[in-house]
């Protein structure tokens, strides 16, 4: 299984990016210079650098790694052990070798058998 | 001074010229290469997905060993014998000619668990039954995302060589759905190596519920009966031997019991988890009629047969569940799902059978973490 890892810098994208970005601020200058000696508000310059840097803002964002999720978050599991006989109910963290219907000893208010009613994980997720 | 401003505007106009020149020739170049572009930044989307996905099938592969190591204690490194398994392969039988291929197909399956689970017997000498069950569902969750990540490394370098649009627009389509599916996968074998119930299990729960307390025998392979009484009917209640990671033959055990009672059975239940639609609630409950067991088809063939040879009604009690709740530990909203079923099928024995009727209730599902 020793196949290559995928490459992890895009250099071509970011000489793209900061290609126009350079572009986005000379355009900005440009309209900035004819505002300030022609008295012209040059609409087409400032346009030019605004979609440049929404491009460069884009491919940015395209390109950048999300954070690696693996799945192997820990998630919190509940066990829940009742009592045969009485009301008694009790809550606890899932202890490896917990099974539903797993005898869990006697009960402490009747004396009755105590068995794992459930297990289950608090889930985070919207449906 | 005037024509030191001549010469500023006349400068002016000239790198404007050169400025707009630059844009053209920047607009052209994004015309004639927009697409190879947009297939490259595609690529390097696969390409984040595919190295998580490697990072899954890695710890998968990592999980496998160290739990095999820990419970198994085997003489020897179980590694070369663990990459070789994550490089199973089933081959399907030949539908040319379809006749008897459920038999055939059936046949497959069966070698394939014995020949998985007697590798696993012999890579972990010191695992009592249930603890390989366990961990041949590890095994074959690991399986799962080493055969996953190899898909979508084909396509990303087929996509990479031709640098085809099209190709990579496959995978590209997919890949959300992919990665969901990968993540339940990688959830599932922390569930798997401590013997968590999982979502998949929500029918076997509730046959559990039902049996617990009465006296149970072998019926088929890795499968358990047992007999009780519910509103005042006789019912067979059957699911797969637990607490270890099965799922039985219910079809074959339906099959046993409408033998034994030669085709007297007023009603057949069954239960299963399944697959929900997005905006419906996990653990939401529904009915309706057929067979309800999912996988490549043997069993609900077997319950079809039967069924229809002694006409015998089919009910289905369905538990909804996310594709990544079905292998991942079990959601309170689907144990509270599994009571609400036997409410349920309380209601449907009251309504459809009379008192001292036959009625047979098949709890389908992944056992794992159920005992019974």
């Amino acid at each position: 299984m020793g196949e290559r890892e995928p490459r992890r810098t895009p250099i071509f994208f970011m000489s793209v990016i900061i290609f126009m970005l350079i572009m986005s601020l000379a355009a900005l200058l440009l309209a900035i210079e004819a505002y300030l000696v022609q008295g012209k508000l040059e609409i087409i310059n400032i346009i030019l650098s605004a979609s440049a840097l929404f491009l460069a803002t884009y491919m940015f964002i395209q390109i950048r790694r999300r954070s690696i999720s693996l799945g192997f978050e820990t998630l919190k599991v509940s066990t829940i052990i009742q009592c045969l006989k009485c009301d008694y109910r009790n809550v606890r963290e899932f202890e490896k070798g917990d099974y539903i219907l797993r005898d869990a000893g006697s009960c402490p208010k009747c004396g009755g058998t105590l068995i794992i009613h459930s297990i289950f994980r608090e889930s985070k997720e919207k449906d | 001074m005037e024509t030191a401003v001549d010469m500023q505007v006349t400068l002016q106009v000239s790198t404007d010229w050169l400025f707009q020149l630059i844009w053209i020739l920047a607009f052209i170049f994004i015309w004639v290469y927009g697409q190879k572009i947009q297939t490259i930044l595609t690529l390097k989307e696969i390409e984040g997905s595919l190295s998580r996905l490697k990072n899954m099938r890695d710890r998968g592969r990592q999980t496998v060993i160290s739990t095999i190591k820990e419970i198994g204690k085997p003489a020897e490194d179980p590694t070369p014998r663990v990459d070789r398994l994550l490089e199973h392969v089933d081959i399907e039988p030949v539908s040319l000619d379809p006749t008897g291929i459920i038999r055939r197909l059936e046949h497959i399956i069966d070698v394939r668990d014995f020949r998985l689970k007697e590798e696993v017997r012999q890579m972990a000498p010191q695992a009592d039954e249930t603890q390989i069950n366990n961990l041949t569902n590890v095994l074959e969750a690991a399986l799962a995302l080493n055969h996953v990540y190899k898909v979508v490394r084909h396509y990303y370098l087929m996509g990479k060589k031709t640098l085809s649009f099209y190709v990579i627009l496959q995978i590209q389509m997919l890949l959300p759905l992919i990665m969901r599916e990968s993540e339940a996968f990688a959830n599932a074998l922390k569930a798997f190596t401590l013997g968590q119930p999982i979502g998949d299990g929500a029918g076997a729960l509730v046959a559990a519920r039902l049996m617990h307390g009465n006296e149970k025998r072998l019926i088929a392979q890795d499968t358990i009966v047992s007999e009780t009484q519910i509103e005042g009917r006789k019912a067979y209640v059957i699911k797969a031997k637990g607490p270890g990671g099965n799922v039985g033959k219910p079809g074959e055990a339906i099959k046993q019991i409408l033998e034994e009672e030669e085709g007297k059975v007023a009603l057949i239940i069954m239960i299963d988890a399944a697959q929900k639609l997005e905006g419906e609630k996990a653990g939401e409950v529904a009915e309706g009629v057929g067979v309800a067991i999912g996988g490549p088809g043997v069993d609900k063939y077997k319950v079809e047969e039967i069924a229809t040879k002694y006409k015998v009604p089919l009910s289905a009690i369905l538990i909804k569940e996310s594709i990544e709740d079905v292998v991942s530990t079990m959601r309170k909203e689907i144990v509270d799902g599994a009571e609400e079923a036997i409410d349920r099928i309380k209601r449907i024995i009251r309504e459809s059978t009379k008192e001292g009727d036959i009625v047979i209730i098949a709890g389908v599902g992944n056992t794992i973490g159920i005992a019974q």
